[in-house]
């Protein structure tokens, strides 16, 4: 039961026959009780709340920034004309601002045995799964003085995925791969390269690459042409531990860190390489063991990262280490996207890198926070001055942190949210170049 | 390896659409009957003590309903010598309130009063102003020991004595004609000497008469039971009230209530209503209430009704408010920030100096094509950076060596320095 704005309008209305004409309890009971009897008959009338039947369909996955469209289908079996104020409640991290979340809101009016269809634009704010709480309807009577009022539970789900910001990098950075397979330029013959074909000589090619022995077989001079070795595996190690919950310009690092690793991904699987993902803290929190090749692999690394939160608790950096080797059992580049503080890692990684090392190329990366840099730079006031010492002091820890780790044999990338990506991708294509994969 | 790629441990992202059975319905409101059995018991609870209430307050009233009101006919209250009055042509008025009992008093008026003690401090003062003006007679039922030093003065209350028949022991002819009474109750000490002692009690009265000025005199009964209606029977109980209470052609029998707007009066009221006590705060209340046209009290009430729905109106959500888990919101500079601002508080200048010595003296060092290694060293450092000064007016020596600042403007001020010195480098 639920009442209007109406009732209380007409009771204060009232307030005039019962002031000018009949001011006793009489007049109270001539004015009150029609009204109380119109609003018992208006929500004897209103159309059944508990007899509605509903159904959902639409997107059940959005990019995070994009907006999603869920349709709910609203169907009035029974005999009377539903008038209804409805309310499809999602969380509030459901839409980005307050002002979109009157999307959830719809008035409508449906006849009997007929149906209508709502849709409900999300526009989430944060990556995550998002659930629909209850269906809330309010079902008014003829009169619009009394409405009954009920729930419903139809289940959904949308999942919001990485927004895949660095996207833009990947043309420059698949451009770039294709130099590396040498059907553009020539190629420089490495460790980690395998021969790919013969082709006719150009003024220009390298004289050392021309294959003699099918030029003699041949009229005209053939050159060997190499590409880098394919077919090799990558583990992207996200770290999602209480380091990576650190905002940096109010996303996250695994977020920052997520993107670069989706960035790699889609280079790696377009370079023929099989790409693992590993998500682990104190226990692997997602996994994604990658095929030969295809664009399934991209997706399945977006859908499993989606859900992730960063965990509040220590990096266990030794379970990390083991479950990374029984992840990777050939020969793999190992992507480790962690934090570079100063006390995680001399504590956690560095006691535990040479297991890593011994067998797989490893690659470390870390977001750098920029507002760090800004502070090591501020100057003019006492206060900006002591804020310069403290940035430096961060700056200073991290690159002596960062300066331990290439002794090992490890790449570090070191890079600002924006930059990471790309950062990330160009180690990549250098480690590839030089065959060390 | 297999063929396709697999994510674990997350879920399917594909929801499970609800099937379109007419049957099912995904309603989650509590049906009239789920309602009904969760309130059942409530209500039973509700009804039970209800109930009880009402069956123990029609067992606990009994006897002392009516209490000395001479309307009621129950054992304890007084009908019955309310009529033998009235027989003997005494008018007998039952008033509730001061106003009424003070406006009542007068030379041939008995005022009655039945519970002294429930009078608060000011009403027994107000009463006292107005019997003492009046020369009646005052009869005072039973009054304690805080009662009896405003009502009479110059009497006090002792313990309460023995209940039971007492012969009178006094010349007063009333209580010679009545012989032989129900007394006890509370007994009574005064040094009055025109007071007239009667059914003294292990040596003191239990009834008591107080000359007044002119005419007037004053009553204490220390035991109501010879007013009772199972009472009066017995003994010289009905000799003795009607002549108590038949001394004056008009009875006025006030019973205190606390309907009586003069209990919640203070002192302070006494100013307005002189006299009279409340009669002045009361009749200007109820004045102004009575000028405003009552169209207006009904509009009033009316509104009030529909503020009331509206109230309902707003109150009622549609739909509960959903929660969800947020996400921790913290930064990454957020202990840099912390340290500066430790800095600040311990005034660590020689900390934030060599910090930023030591920072400046390793961005120097590659510009002048010194090793990283040897950037700490003075003797490395300074002879490098030397060479690229033009002139010796920047003293590289104190600024990348020397001595803690003493104050906040020479850390400034260094700080400000070091950055010129690294420009200087830069661009010669």
């Amino acid at each position: 039961m639920a009442l209007t704005g109406r009732t209380a309008l007409l009771a204060a209305l009232g307030s005039l026959p019962v002031g000018i004409l009949a001011p006793s309890w009489t007049g109270m009971l001539a004015v009150n009780a029609p009204l109380s009897l119109a609003i018992l008959c208006d929500y004897a009338l209103a159309a059944p709340v508990r007899s509605l039947r509903f159904t959902r369909s639409g997107d059940t996955s959005v990019r995070l920034g994009d907006t999603a469209q869920v349709q709910l289908t609203v169907t009035n079996p029974s005999r009377r004309r539903l008038r209804a104020h409805l309310r499809d409640a999602w969380p509030p991290s459901s839409w980005s601002s307050e002002a979109e979340q009157a999307a959830s809101h719809h008035r409508f009016t449906v006849p009997a045995g007929e149906r209508v269809r709502l849709t409900t634009f999300l526009r989430p704010a944060r990556r995550g799964d998002r659930l629909p709480d209850r269906v809330t309807v309010r079902s008014f009577g003829p009169l619009g003085l009394a409405a009954r009022q009920g729930r419903h539970d139809v289940p959904w789900a949308v999942r919001v995925l990485p927004p895949f910001t660095s996207r833009k990098h990947l043309p420059s950075r698949l451009a770039r791969l294709r130099e590396l397979d040498g059907r553009t330029t020539v190629l420089t013959r490495g460790e980690g390269t395998e021969f790919d074909s013969l082709r006719v000589y150009v003024p220009g090619d390298d004289t050392r690459s021309i294959d003699w022995r099918a030029t003699a077989r041949q009229s005209a001079v053939a050159v060997r042409t190499w590409r880098p070795e394919r077919d090799r595996h990558i583990l992207i190690v996200l770290d999602t531990g209480r380091t990576s919950a650190g905002r940096v310009g109010d996303v996250p690092r695994l977020d920052a860190a997520m993107d670069a690793a989706l960035l790699l991904t889609a280079l790696a699987v377009r370079a023929g390489d099989r790409v693992n993902l590993l998500a682990y803290d104190r226990r692997v929190r997602a996994q994604v063991r990658g095929g030969a090749a295809g664009g399934d692999v991209l997706s399945s690394v977006v859908n499993a990262m989606a859900p992730l939160e960063p965990e509040l608790v220590e990096t266990d950096a030794r379970g990390l280490s083991t479950t990374a080797m029984a992840h990777a059992p050939q020969r793999s580049l190992i992507v480790l996207l962690t934090s570079l503080d100063a006390a995680p890692v001399e504590e956690g990684l560095l006691p535990v890198l040479p297991q890593l090392t011994r067998r797989h190329t490893v690659l470390v990366a870390s977001v750098a926070d920029p507002h760090v840099e800004t502070m090591a730079r501020s100057r003019g006031s006492v206060d900006a001055v002591y804020e310069a010492a403290a940035g430096t002091q961060t700056q200073e820890q991290r690159r002596r942190t960062a300066d331990q780790l290439p002794r090992h044999g490890v790449t570090v990338v070191d890079a600002t949210p924006n930059t990471l990506a790309p950062a990330l991708a160009d180690a990549y294509l250098a480690l590839k170049a030089a065959g060390r994969l | 390896m297999t063929g396709s790629p697999t994510a674990t441990p997350t879920p399917t992202p594909v929801p499970v659409p609800v099937p379109g059975s007419p049957l099912s319905t995904t309603s989650v409101s509590r049906t009239p009957g789920q309602v009904w059995r969760r309130t059942r018991g409530l209500l039973l609870a509700a009804l039970l003590l209800v109930a009880a209430g009402i069956t123990y307050a029609a067992v606990g009233s009994g006897g002392e309903h009516g209490r000395l009101d001479p309307r009621s006919p129950d054992p304890y209250g007084s009908r019955a010598v309310a009529e033998l009055l009235k027989d003997r042509g005494v008018t007998v008025d039952v008033v509730t309130t001061l106003g009424e009992a003070t406006d009542a008093a007068g030379p041939d008026t008995t005022l009655l009063v039945a519970g002294p003690n429930v009078l608060t401090d000011y009403q027994r003062h107000v009463l006292r102003g107005a019997v003492g003006d009046a020369s009646g007679r005052t009869v005072l039922v039973a009054p304690g020991r805080v009662s009896v030093g405003t009502l009479a003065p110059g009497v006090s209350a002792e313990l309460p004595g023995r209940a039971g028949p007492h012969p009178p022991r006094c010349d007063l002819p009333a209580a010679r004609s009545a012989g032989t009474v129900e007394t006890g109750g509370l007994r009574y000490r005064t040094d009055a000497r025109d007071a007239v002692s009667c059914y003294p009690v292990d040596g003191y009265p239990t009834y008591l008469v107080l000359p007044e000025h002119a005419s007037g005199d004053t009553v204490l009964l220390g035991s109501p039971d010879l007013l009772y209606n199972d009472r009066l029977d017995q003994q010289g109980n009905a000799s003795l009230a009607l002549q108590t209470l038949g001394s004056r052609p008009h009875l006025v029998w006030y019973l205190p209530s606390l309907t009586d707007p003069s209990a919640t009066a203070g002192p302070g009221g006494q100013e307005n209503g002189e006299g009279g006590g409340d009669g002045g705060t009361t009749a200007g209340e109820s004045g102004f209430v009575d000028l405003i046209p009552s169209g207006w009290l009904w509009g009033t009430l009316q509104l009030a009704f529909a503020a009331v729905l509206a109230a309902i109106w707003r109150a009622r959500r549609l739909g509960p408010l959903v929660t969800e888990r947020l996400p921790v919101a913290v930064r990454a500079s957020e202990s840099t920030e912390g340290r500066a601002r430790l800095y600040r508080k311990a005034n660590a200048r020689d900390r934030a100096a060599a910090t930023l010595r030591s920072a400046t003296r390793n961005r120097l060092a590659p510009l002048v094509g010194v090793s990283p290694r040897d950037a700490q060293s003075p003797g490395a450092l300074l002879p490098a950076v030397s060479a690229r000064l033009d002139a010796s007016d920047t003293d590289a020596v104190a600024l990348l060596f020397g001595p803690a600042p003493a104050d906040d403007a020479a850390l400034v001020l260094l700080t400000d320095q070091l950055d010129a010195l690294e420009r200087e480098v830069r661009t010669s």
